[in-house]
């Protein structure tokens, strides 16, 4: 049988089989492996390979072995065990703050990594955003043709005059932001995650739940869904849409009411190349190195004056561009990592009904 | 070689004997000790390695109404896929013993073939057959048996569809197996002293495969109970297991102590019922023995 735990096991013994096949074409490592990149997989982990990891490898004269997918349980494993095999991770932006305060990661050292330019809070204490995306809105254009499409929360709330299933993501956060948006709680206002808040953003929650047919779990669900007409209206990921857009699939998006994220690089505790670790992250959000994500279509820039240069038609799948930012919220990674620990029992109760 | 075994144990083992026999199964003790036992332990040590006391996990757990909910769920979903699975099985199984030849390949190998195939691949065929816009919805509307699709997915219904077709297997083997051994002269016997077919049925037959059906529902009952693909694809938000709970507390809160202890109390359940079942029949009988 089948189990998660197989599954893992199986990629840490093919991952153990590869780690062992390059230990032999390289063994002049002082560690007895190549510096080590890990990410999420699939079009982040093209994404950063092409933008940051190949470029720096090659400036700096060494080889980087790229690995995915992330696992924040793997992490912790090889920190404590003292056996750290990552040097570089990307992470979704409210491990930072677990990271954190499980002990698990290596502070950002800003004499090396070069981040005056960068946004405050894109930069923080434990890790650095380098690519963001956004949980939006997107629709079936033959449900939603011209004309008559959403264009916020309130509006996916409507199911009114915007009739059909819905679909929404299976955890509270990106729902406490919505739900707060549709009740008509202002974008300033989201912040910080009061009682009273969570209440209204839970009242709200159950008042589409019926209209919910289903709570995905994988970014790879949304944009199915939606272009085999399982579902009418659905919060998905940008790059997500952006590929079936590409792919020529009856949907559509809208960066209005976004709620907009970050990928974050973190270094794990006790690497053995932190100093390079940390110059990678510096490169990574260099201006140069930020550019090369205005044509790639999925995963956008973390500088705003960097997105800014993007054509009209890369503009349309970058959420830090001017013209999307304006209406979109940004997700506080600090305030998600505390609430989800404080009402996870509620939203577990709100998910068994 | 488990007759040989069972002849032997009944008379004096000469100490050469027990030391043969300790000898054979010697790499399989070494191998459960230290693959088994030894991590098990230390599992059982981190359930009680919490920062607030050693306890504090179980009682955690034991506190929280969400948890007891979500371990009634399990064990609620576990029953009703066994009872199905048995119910399922039983005519499946007695069909395989009374095909020969050609059929009896051919329906054997509809049973195994799906066995084979992987439970990721499984669901997510599953996923695309129940659809709002999939082949069995459209041809329900085709046919206008409805004139709107069904909600097929997502719900209880997927989750036991998709763990019967997972799990039948697991029941039919054991009770196939129990039915080849039936004498067919105690059929006969019944039959000669005058009962009908019910009667022979429900006085012979049945009680002769109990052993089979029971080591089959108790199969599927503790695979069940630990199912974490099937339920996570195939169900909804309220379709939440132990396992997937146990898989949060690994993956995302990083609550290992917790995610032990809840591994424990599952596995306490798991040998309160193997308990309870070894009342009703041999372990033996459990792995299809005799």
């Amino acid at each position: 049988m089948i189990t998660r735990r197989n599954v893992l096991h199986a990629g840490a013994v093919l991952g153990a089989a590869s780690a062992f096949g390059s230990a032999i074409g390289k063994r002049s490592w002082a560690q007895g492996r190549p510096f080590t990149f890990c990410s999420w997989g699939g079009a982040l982990s093209e994404v950063e390979k092409m933008a940051f990891v190949d470029p720096f490898a090659k400036e700096k004269g060494i080889e980087i072995a790229n690995v995915s997918p992330t696992n924040y349980a793997k992490l912790k494993a090889m920190v404590e065990a003292n056996a750290v095999d990552w040097d570089v991770v990307t992470v979704g932006g409210y491990f930072i703050y677990t990271g954190k305060d499980t002990n698990l990661l290596e502070p950002v050292d800003y004499s090396i990594v070069k981040a005056d330019h960068v946004a405050p809070y894109w930069r923080t204490e434990y890790g650095v955003y380098t690519t963001t995306g956004a949980s939006v809105i997107a629709y079936n254009t033959d449900a939603f043709p011209e004309g008559s499409r959403p264009e916020s929360w309130a509006d996916f709330w409507n199911v009114k005059d915007f009739p059909g299933p819905r679909s929404l993501y299976s955890r509270l956060w990106y729902n406490y932001e919505a739900a707060l948006r549709a009740a008509g709680v202002s974008k300033e206002e989201i912040y910080p995650a009061t009682e009273e808040k969570m209440k209204l953003a839970f009242a709200k929650l159950k008042e589409i739940k019926p209209h919910v047919s289903v709570w995905w779990t994988a970014g790879a669900q949304p944009p199915q869904l939606l272009s085999t007409g399982e579902v009418a209206m659905a919060m998905a990921w940008s790059g997500r849409v952006a590929a079936a857009i590409h792919e020529g699939a009856p949907v559509a998006m809208t960066f209005k009411d976004a709620i907009a994220w970050g990928n974050a690089f973190v270094v794990p505790k006790g690497t053995p190349n932190r100093d390079l670790a940390m110059e990678l992250i510096s490169y990574a959000v260099s201006p140069s190195s930020q550019e090369r994500l205005l044509p790639v279509g999925t995963y956008g820039p973390i500088l705003e004056d960097v997105s800014a240069r993007a054509t009209s038609e890369q503009a349309k799948f970058i959420v830090t561009h001017p013209d999307n930012i304006k209406d979109a919220v940004i997700q506080n990674d600090a305030e998600v990592s505390a609430y989800v620990i404080k009402y996870e029992a509620e939203w577990q109760k709100f998910q068994l009904g | 070689m488990v007759h040989t075994l069972r002849q032997t144990s009944g008379t004096t083992l000469t100490s050469r004997e027990n030391w043969g026999t300790l000898f054979l199964i010697l790499p399989a003790l070494v191998f459960i000790a230290s693959w088994f036992l030894i991590p098990l332990g230390q599992l059982f040590a981190l359930s009680l390695s919490s920062e607030a006391g050693p306890l504090a996990s179980y009682a955690e757990l034991i506190g929280s109404s969400v948890f007891r909910r979500v371990f009634v769920n399990t064990m609620v979903l576990a029953c009703i896929v066994t009872i199905i699975c048995v119910v399922l099985a039983y005519p499946t199984a007695y069909l395989l013993t009374k095909l020969r030849g050609f059929w009896f390949s051919v329906a054997l190998y509809c049973v195994l073939v799906p066995f084979w195939i992987s439970v990721l691949v499984r669901t997510f065929s599953w996923m695309l057959l129940l659809e709002r816009n999939g082949p069995i919805n459209s041809f329900l509307m085709y046919s206008g048996i409805t004139t709107s699709p069904i909600n097929m997915l997502f719900n209880n219904f997927s989750v036991y569809l998709g763990m019967v077709h997972v799990l039948l297997p697991y029941a039919i083997f054991p009770m196939y197996s129990s039915m080849l051994r039936v004498d067919n002269r105690l059929l006969q016997a019944s039959e000669g002293l005058g009962a009908r077919g019910t009667t022979t049925f429900l006085r012979v037959y049945l009680p002769l495969t109990m052993p089979g059906v029971l080591a089959g529902g108790a199969f599927v009952l503790l695979l069940a109970l630990g199912f974490y693909i099937t339920p996570t694809l195939l169900g909804g938000l309220q379709n939440l297991t132990a396992a997937m709970l146990i898989d949060n507390f690994v993956n995302e809160r990083l609550v290992w102590p917790l995610a032990a202890a809840a591994s424990f109390i599952l596995l306490g359940l798991v040998l309160g019922i193997l308990a309870l079942a070894s009342k009703f029949l041999s372990l033996g009988s459990l792995v299809g023995m005799r």
